[in-house]
């Protein structure tokens, strides 16, 4: 009975991975067959080790600075600790193009610290990791903050009381109790930026591209199939590798959140401060460097592109169908990415980690060949917008599913098993007990997998049409024609983007929810 | 009622369905294409499908089941492949005669399959202000380009990944041929010119004009009139007096790009993807795109917009025919002889 309601609840979620990604993904492979003498090539080879070099870099470098950055943000309280953490979520909607504008302004050649600084990061791979860190920081955090916010405060205390000072109770009792949250983030981080692909292709050059990036040429410029499925399939172990290692880290859920910060003061604030001062910099600057952009033109401060944006009545199309988008993809997302979880959860054993496994497939395999399976596999229905919704309730599903599982699996068996002897049956345990404990990760996820979507640049996946045009195509748009305008338009379309997304993380979020 | 309403929509949607598919940047007046749906009953629908050369390679993947009935944006370097892979259907408009016969494709195949719209030119812009304020005189030749005072000024989008830098790729060839061009490559690019993977990164991330710091870009001759047109406060009544770029045109270095419109084979609504060729080259479209897509008109004798003063046009090098059979031959030997050196 209850493998067959497991078996009911997967069925959705699998099928719908089963037709949209498993099936156009082996119908590219298919399409001309497997070169593997590809991997003879050493230049691919080393392509492999750079998509593996940076990747690792950093994982390591947001786990050196989100570790501690996290700890502490889980034990004390500092002025604007929450709208940091709401905040964090921004990089999230921030399509590539916008994120490569606004370091640029900061970094580049003429950037505005650079000019201050005379450092230029712009000729090596420096911008491209600075990039990395700019859309993996905020993971790391929000994972490690999870992982940490679950080590009970007594433990702590009682380390605290037996002479241990607070570094020393971090090191000994917290780091060991969170390390799994900790690996998680190292291992996502590292899965993000190994198959990242908008940022390699713009700031990467043709000197520190990737993988992802190499596929994209071959697949669609060169239309060498049998090439771009060799290092699809070599992308896919890998992947699979990490992902293999991820499940298995993160199999034990966790104890129970516990709350209750303390203010923090003196020498402990100004480290807090200082640590997200520098993340900060890192996450928003970018951000408010394209503010800035849009409000500044060559010849000094202007609302010009502000005043051509607002008077447009595209602008209000785009908005509206970003938002129509969004809504119906995030419909999709927690309905698909809810059911998996909650199938992974029931199930035991090794089938709970194959499907814990599974969800996470929409982040492993690379766009590009997906996009060429839509279009072999479904010809008649490459240009309409099931499919556009479809594609986009693939991207968010998984972090629905990645938000939900910990907090179900958090959940304390004997608060279920006491509602069961009190006469409760199980649909209202799930009412009044399940559903309410784990509403703020629903929460949580259903807030990034909305974002993911309003910042997707949905031609990536599949064929887009003019009316179905949204802020992000809007700005590539611009972004495609030469002239200060559409430049400074551009930066003003980001920044719409921006405080949609703001409105839409604290209509969804309070700013805590969990991602894993 | 959900039955009725279902008839009824069904009812409406009766009429025929023309698909359109073109490059990303494709745009076309509203009132012009809703004219064209009246007169001919039917409803247009338009999908994008990426730049030029990804729209190529869909079709060719999809020459089972067309995507669409007709096709804009394919262009002379692309002609060939698609003419190899037999995505189109030999159509030669009427209009085509009011074509100056250096702008149109296949000619001396006999059999259409391209007609040409609108083209445009790859050409080198410089920053005005940039070298005005180093003193610093411009370059007269690809040649010059080798000194590496001038190379490391130069960012040019990668000829195996976007279709300007396809363009430039075909015109260094054509110009020192194929040895030759290896050797201009790696020079400048030892000198320290930069390649970027598209148009956007080249134009908008390193043109000094845009923050980066290089004042020697790859564009369109037509770029220093959109600076122009899209600058603060831009009215037709009163032009500046200056682009705040230019062309800079070396002579070898500039290409003629051709975009054409075609029948796609398979099509469902052949004689409606008639007429739209057709109607892509009538007088309200030729004269509606220039100032949307930053190209000139195929039809000779349609007005220009007064900005278009702002860009020169040069008379490009013919390029030897052979060059354009197989184009992705020499896309190859660039990423050989030059990018993995």
């Amino acid at each position: 009975m209850a493998r067959l309601t497991t078996f009911l609840l997967a069925l959705l979620p699998l099928t719908f991975m089963a037709l949209l990604l498993a099936l156009p993904l082996g119908r590219t492979l298919a399409e001309g067959g497997v070169n593997l003498g590809v991997w003879r090539d050493p230049y691919f080879v080393g392509r492999l080790g750079w998509t593996l070099g940076q990747a690792l870099g950093t994982a390591a470098v947001a786990l050196a600075v989100g570790g501690p950055l996290a700890y502490l943000l889980s034990r004390w309280n500092v002025p604007g600790r929450a709208v940091f953490l709401r905040f964090l979520l921004l990089p999230f909607v921030t399509p590539t193009l916008v994120a490569v504008l606004g370091l640029t302004a900061l970094l580049g050649p003429q950037g505005w610290i650079t000019r201050l600084t005379g450092i230029d990061l712009s000729d090596g791979p420096g911008l491209l990791l600075l990039g990395n860190l700019f859309f993996n920081l905020p993971v790391m955090i929000r994972l490690a903050h999870a992982g940490f916010s679950r080590v009970p405060p007594h433990l702590i205390g009682a380390a605290r009381s037996l002479g241990a000072s607070g570094w020393k109770a971090a090191w000994t009792v917290a780091l060991p109790l969170a390390l799994p949250g900790l690996a998680a983030g190292f291992i996502l981080v590292f899965l993000y930026s190994a198959l990242s692909f908008g940022l390699p292709l713009t700031l990467g050059g043709e000197r520190y591209s990737t993988l992802e990036v190499e596929i994209y040429t071959l697949t669609a410029y060169q239309l060498r199939l049998p090439e771009a499925s060799a290092l699809i399939v070599g992308q896919l172990l890998l992947t699979g590798a990490a992902t293999w290692a991820y499940v298995a880290l993160t199999r034990g859920g966790a104890g129970i959140s516990g709350r209750g910060l303390v203010p923090a003061r003196g020498g402990t604030r100004a480290v807090i401060w200082t640590l997200m001062g520098g993340v900060s910099l890192i996450c928003f600057g970018p951000l408010l460097a394209v503010v800035a952009r849009s409000l500044i033109s060559t010849s000094g401060p202007s609302l010009t592109a502000w005043q051509a944006v607002l008077s447009n009545p595209e602008t209000w199309t785009l908005v509206g169908n970003t938002l129509r988008f969004g809504v119906l993809a995030l419909f999709g997302a927690v309905l698909l990415g809810g059911l998996h979880a909650l199938a992974a959860w029931r199930a035991r054993g090794p089938i709970s980690r194959v499907l814990d496994g599974l969800s996470l497939l929409p982040l492993m395999v690379s766009p590009v060949s997906l996009a060429v399976g839509y279009l072999l596999a479904y010809p008649a229905l490459s240009a309409t917008l099931p499919m556009l919704i479809g594609a986009y309730t693939l991207l968010g599903m998984p972090l629905v599913t990645r938000s939900l599982l910990p907090a179900l699996r958090a959940l304390p068996p004997r608060t279920l098993e006491a509602a069961r002897t009190l006469g409760a049956g199980s649909y209202t345990v799930w009412r009044t007990v399940t559903f309410p404990l784990t509403l703020p990760a629903l929460r949580g996820g259903a807030a990034l997998a909305l974002a993911t979507v309003l910042g997707e640049f949905g031609a990536t996946l599949v064929l887009t049409r003019p009316e179905w045009a949204t802020l992000s195509t809007g700005l590539y748009d611009r972004l495609g024609r030469p002239g200060e305008r559409n430049l400074t338009e551009a930066c003003a379309l980001a920044t719409l983007l921006l405080v949609l997304a703001v409105l839409a993380f604290t209509l969804l979020d309070g700013g805590e929810g969990e991602v894993t | 009622m959900i039955v009725t309403g279902l008839l009824l929509g069904s009812a409406a949607s009766a009429q025929t369905t023309l698909t359109v598919i073109s490059h990303d940047s494709f745009e076309v007046d509203k009132a012009l294409v809703a004219a064209f749906e009246k007169a001919n009953a039917t409803r247009v629908r338009f999908v994008k499908g990426g730049d030029a050369g990804e729209l190529l390679n869909r079709l060719i993947l999809t020459r089972r089941a067309p995507l669409a009935d007709v096709v804009y944006g394919l262009d002379n370097s692309l002609l060939p492949r698609a003419r190899a892979a037999g995505v189109l259907d030999a159509y030669r408009s009427p209009a085509l005669k009011a074509v100056p016969a250096t702008y149109r494709m296949d000619e001396a195949n006999g059999t259409t399959l391209l007609n040409t719209v609108d083209y445009g030119i790859v050409a080198f812009n410089f920053d005005r202000a940039w070298f005005q304020k180093v003193g610093l005189a411009l370059p007269k030749t690809l040649d010059d380009l080798k000194n590496p005072a001038y190379a490391k000024l130069t960012v040019v989008p990668s000829p195996a990944t976007s279709s300007p830098g396809l363009a430039f790729l075909l015109a260094s060839v054509n110009q020192y041929g194929e040895a030759g061009a290896w050797n201009w490559w790696r020079t400048v690019r030892a000198g320290g010119m930069k390649v970027t993977r598209g148009w956007s990164d080249a134009y908008y991330k390193e043109f000094t004009r845009n923050g980066g710091k290089f004042p020697i870009v790859l564009s369109y001759a037509s770029s220093p009139a959109a600076e122009v047109f899209y600058a603060e406060g831009f009215s037709a009544a009163k032009l500046p007096q200056q682009s705040p770029t230019g062309n800079l045109l070396l002579p070898g270095s500039t290409f003629l790009q051709l975009e054409g419109v075609g029948v796609l084979k398979g099509a469902k609504q052949p004689g409606l993807a008639r007429k739209f060729v057709d109607f892509m080259l009538s007088g309200g479209v030729q004269a509606d795109l220039p100032t949307r897509l930053w190209i000139y008109p195929a039809v000779a004798g349609t007005p220009l917009n007064p900005v278009f003063k702002f860009a020169e046009q040069p008379k490009p090098t013919p390029i030897k025919p052979a060059l354009l059979a197989n184009p992705q031959r020499l896309v190859d030997g660039w990423v050989t002889n030059v990018l993995r050196r």
